[in-house]
């Protein structure tokens, strides 16, 4: 059966440790104020006046209908049949249509390589039977990850348990499949981790300023103008690894 | 494989008609960039490394490594899981330390000073002249004041051949802060009540624990990876948590049950707590008949404090210290009361901990599933060694961590003895003096103290391995002063600091990705030892700490105690008299021995808990005999604790899980997660001082007048009456270009008073004043 990978976060067990984020820094080599993962600390005030304190282990929920793959125009965001949202960086044109179209703001734009980067679920560690960094280290083990088809793996375990309850990072008006899930043992999230409303992409633009010429004509001369840049980027980029191969063949 | 072998040019030109196509289609897009799918693509790709194993410099839990290198860098650092300490996962200091070896800052080859001392100009020296420099100053010191005259501060890992070069030399002033700095008076408290020890890696059955009274252990930030993961374990496994910390910190998140106590009163709380479980019978009374001594003098000193008696003091309401101990009783012996990890707060921390270890006694903890285990010893013999001639050494026991407070064999009665040989300066283990402090890491405040007053006896050399004294101490001026009065300072470290800025002669220690170092000997459910090899080829002109050692011990006629060849030779004959070798421990990076519940927990058994404590007694002392003639009994009395003023705070500092003490700030992936400490104050105090969120302001000392800038935290998740900010910032080191003017520095405005029982600091006693900037 194809695999279905998930994220599943315990949050009574993450203790905002933070070395998911720089277990993650080390195994990509991410830039410096630039992370792939985060942990959000939510404070809050109780009903009485006493304080609470949320932890929120995050990073990019691999959505089954993910925003950032039709927003990308040049191919490049892709999600393989294992659930996994992928980049690919050759094809990247760093056009950054994406970033804005993720309501959890899970993509940047890398400064060193002008490509776009993101949680991968480790994907290159996976594929060759390890765990991805962040879970290896998780002090808490409040990180879990594995295939939700197989029902003996770890999180199908997890998300089957009755007693606990998994949720995801979603809202009436945004619900495009996360596959990463939460445990607050009954505790509401709050609004600091919800998805924000995205940014709508190009598609949706464009099919609205149809009615509208004028935008439409603003539109058109933009996504030219993106369209142009990133064929640019393209070419010039595939003179480079045409380069590069021939180096690599001598 | 080169990633660009998958390059498909069909596929590529097929983009490349669709991109131009976009413009007409864009609809249709999404449809199309699915069914690229299983195109292949050109993500990321796993680069082959090689693993070698070690264990952590991070911080002082020295959790097993298993570092991946690659070229004959190191790229990644992962736990071992094989190693008790972390099970395989690494906090974020952990997983930094790769920053530490490719710090563009670090100290890169040997450096003599050329300017005023503590000027910060240097000139590059060879190794030859470095050490030379070093023996001839030394010897010229020893040949005109003694060897006593040398003061040896270590702090970390690789310290141990210092200790070993100096007690060769023939000084017993040599100490590490983990005493009179952190956990002395705990450790000290577990071993002259029960004879047992229990910090450094502690012995506690973490997943099988039922009810945690944690005395602000702030387990989840003070973090150590094995001991944070087994407690959200045993929290996993229902076990009950109360929490009591003047800041709600992530481990008050995690408790059921939080109360924000007064400031520098646990102990207070916990008189009232042995109060009722004695007075209600809710102690072990098998355990208290058979194994302990003195539970009616105990039951007696007691009486007077009630949960009433406490409750103003504390502000925790009585009804729930007696319910807590109830409760508590109801678990036991499945249960701890956890001390802090750096008890040097208040005016009475001996106390304090007396009383912790006084509870866990009375639930029967000890040799008992979920509650403190015995713990298993790998024995590894050290090597044997010439007798130490001019001094008085305390053995360094390793087994067991690195925190052994055994009781050392010294007279105790002279400065220096019939035999002419000098007992410590700091006082640590004298009559007269600190007879309770732990001889074998001293006090390093008064080691400090000793050097600035040049009393009881002059110290005019200094040497140090690792450390900070002016960050990881209070009171800057006696630390300026001890390093402008010695005559000559030598300092060996990876990364440059305020303290070694004083050097004459700075040593470059290879970082502890690209060394060997002594083994790691240690005690838990099971028994190991664990080895550290270098992960990678050596960036600078470095050294290992061993290596250093034995060329300055060559240099002094001192070569007998550093016997081997190299480093490696050592580990090798070490391990070979423990029935193994290096070759074999490299393979696996830990031999152990496994854990075995007879042995952890002989009470499950039917055996009697093996005891001895250092006054002799076979039983556990509820009042030890020994601080009976020392008049030291009298700590477990309760002392009124400094109440702030009108317009003043109590000063608190302590940990986030991704620093360590004031060694991480300029580490740029630990920095990245946080640059600067701010200042917690309470909405209503900062209303009244017109103090809003991230806004400048000064916070002053009353009674010395010190004060440092910081940017406020406006928060309900502190007291009204307490002020707090992360430990280890405000460095002014220039070359600490990262943490260089980045936040303040708690150490220059916390307290400076003694433990008037042990000697410790007495660090939470200041009061401070907060104003705008």
């Amino acid at each position: 059966m194809t695999k279905h990978y998930v994220m599943l976060a315990d949050t009574t067990r993450c203790i905002n440790c933070k070395a998911c984020v720089v277990a993650c820094r080390a195994e990509w080599e991410t830039p410096l104020g630039f992370s792939r993962d985060w942990v959000k600390e939510v404070e809050l005030e109780k009903a009485d006046g006493t304080p609470q304190v949320m932890l929120f282990p995050g990073r990019c929920q691999h959505c089954d209908d993910a925003p950032c793959i039709e927003s990308c125009p040049s191919g490049a965001a892709f999600k393989r049949e294992d659930g996994m949202v992928l980049q690919d960086n050759c094809i990247c044109s760093g056009c950054e249509l994406c970033v804005p179209a993720c309501p959890y703001e899970a993509r940047w734009l890398n400064p060193e390589t002008s490509k776009i980067n993101k949680c991968t679920y480790c994907q290159p560690r996976i594929d060759e039977g390890l765990a991805p960094a962040c879970v290896l280290t998780c002090v808490g083990r409040a990180l879990i990850f594995g295939d939700k088809n197989d029902p003996e793996s770890e999180v199908s375990r997890l998300l089957n348990d009755k007693d606990k309850k998994w949720e995801r990072l979603t809202t009436d008006t945004v619900n495009i499949g996360p596959n990463h899930y939460y445990y607050t043992d009954g505790v509401a999230l709050p609004d600091e981790v919800m998805p924000k409303q995205p940014e709508k992409h190009i598609a949706n633009k464009v099919l609205e300023n149809v009615v509208n010429p004028v935008g439409a004509l603003g539109v058109g001369g933009m996504l030219a103008t993106f369209i142009g840049a990133g064929l640019m980027k393209l070419m010039s980029r595939r003179n480079e690894v045409n380069t590069d191969n021939n180096q690599e063949e001598k | 494989m080169s990633t660009l072998n998958n390059f498909d040019p069909s596929r590529r030109a097929f983009l490349g008609a669709t991109m131009t196509g976009t413009a007409l289609s864009i609809a249709g897009l999404p449809s199309q960039a699915l069914a690229r799918i299983n195109a292949p693509h050109d993500s990321e790709k796993l680069k082959k490394t090689t693993e070698v194993f070690g264990f952590c410099d991070m911080c002082y839990w020295r959790c097993g490594l298993k570092i991946r290198s690659r070229d004959g860098r190191a790229v990644k650092i992962d736990g071992n899981p094989e190693h008790p300490n972390n099970w395989g996962v690494v906090c974020a200091k952990g997983n930094s330390g790769l920053m530490v070896s490719y710090a563009p800052n670090r100290l890169k080859y040997p450096m003599k000073r050329i300017g005023k001392r503590g000027a910060g100009k240097w000139k590059r020296i060879s190794w030859e002249e470095a050490l030379d420099t070093v023996a001839k100053n030394l010897t010229d010191i020893k040949t005109k004041h003694g060897p006593q005259a040398l003061a040896l501060i270590g702090h970390g890992s690789w310290e141990k051949p210092y200790h070993r070069l100096a007690h060769a030399f023939g000084t017993p002033n040599t100490t590490s802060p983990v005493f009179g700095l952190c956990c002395g008076p705990r450790g000290l408290s577990n071993m002259i009540i029960t004879g047992r020890n229990l910090t450094g890696n502690e012995t506690i059955d973490l997943e099988n624990c039922k009810y945690f009274l944690m005395m602000g252990r702030n387990i989840t930030e003070s973090l150590h990876n094995g001991e944070t993961l087994g407690w959200i374990n045993g929290v996993a496994n229902g076990a009950k948590v109360v929490y009591f910390d003047p800041r709600y910190s992530i481990t008050a998140a995690k408790a059921d049950e939080y109360y924000a106590i007064r400031p520098l009163t646990d102990h207070a709380f916990l008189l009232a707590l042995i109060h009722v479980v004695i007075k209600e019978e809710l102690y072990d009374k098998p355990f208290i008949a058979e194994q302990t001594q003195n539970f009616d003098e105990l039951k007696e000193r007691v009486q007077k404090y009630t949960p009433e008696w406490a409750a103003p003091i504390t502000e925790v309401p009585a009804d729930v210290i007696r319910r807590i101990a109830r409760e508590m009783a109801e678990k036991a012996p499945s249960v701890f009361v956890y001390a802090p990890r750096r008890m040097t707060r208040s005016s009475n921390d001996f106390g304090t901990g007396m009383s912790i270890t006084i509870l866990n006694t009375l639930f029967g903890v000890w040799g008992k599933k979920g509650g403190v285990f015995t713990p298993i010893k790998y024995q590894v013999p050290e090597i044997e060694l010439p007798e130490y001639k001019h001094a008085y050494i305390a053995s360094r026991i390793e087994t067991g961590g690195d925190f052994d407070y055994s009781e050392p064999d010294i007279p105790r009665d002279h400065i220096a003895d019939e035999h002419g040989k000098f007992h410590r300066a700091d006082g640590a283990g004298v009559m007269g003096r600190w007879p309770l402090a732990n001889a074998q890491y001293g006090l390093t405040n008064e080691m400090w103290r000793a050097m600035a007053e040049q009393k009881p006896y002059p110290i005019r050399a200094l040497m140090t391995a690792g450390g900070n004294g002016f960050l990881n101490s209070t009171n800057y001026d006696i630390i300026q002063k001890a390093l402008e009065t010695v005559d000559f300072y030598v300092a060996s470290d990876v990364i440059p600091n305020e303290m070694n800025m004083y050097a004459d002669i700075l040593l470059p220690e290879a970082s502890y990705l690209e060394r060997y170092d002594d083994l790691q000997v240690g005690g838990a459910r099971e028994g190991y030892v664990a080895v550290r090899m270098p992960a990678m080829k050596p960036l600078h002109d470095t050294r290992d700490a061993w290596t250093i050692c034995k060329q300055l011990a060559d240099r002094m006629d001192l070569g007998q105690y550093f016997p081997h060849d190299s480093i490696k030779e050592l580990l090798d004959d070490r391990l070979k008299k423990a029935g193994s070798s290096l070759e074999a421990i490299e393979k696996v990076g830990i031999l152990k021995i496994p854990r075995d519940d007879k042995i952890n927990f002989p009470r499950e058994y039917g055996q009697p808990l093996k005891i001895k404590t250092p006054s002799g007694m076979s039983k556990i002392e509820f009042i030890p005999a020994m601080l009976k003639q020392l008049g030291s009994d009298k700590a477990l009395d309760y002392v009124e604790q400094v109440r702030p003023g009108k317009d003043e705070f109590h000063m608190t500092f302590g940990r986030i899980g991704f620093h360590t003490h004031a060694r991480t700030q300029d580490n740029i992936w630990t920095a990245d997660l946080m640059r600067e400490n701010v200042l917690w104050i309470h909405p209503e105090p900062a209303k009244k001082r017109g103090i809003t969120e991230g806004e400048l302001v000064v916070v002053t000392d009353t009674s010395t007048g010190r004060s440092e800038k910081i940017k406020a935290k406006v928060t309900i998740r502190i007291r009204k009456d307490t002020i707090f900010m992360i430990h280890g910032f405000g460095h002014w080191d220039k070359r600490m270009t990262t943490a260089n003017g980045q936040g303040a520095g708690d150490s220059n405005l916390a307290s400076y008073a003694r433990d008037p029982h042990v000697g410790s600091m007495s660090m939470g006693l200041s009061l401070v004043t907060v104003a705008k900037a």
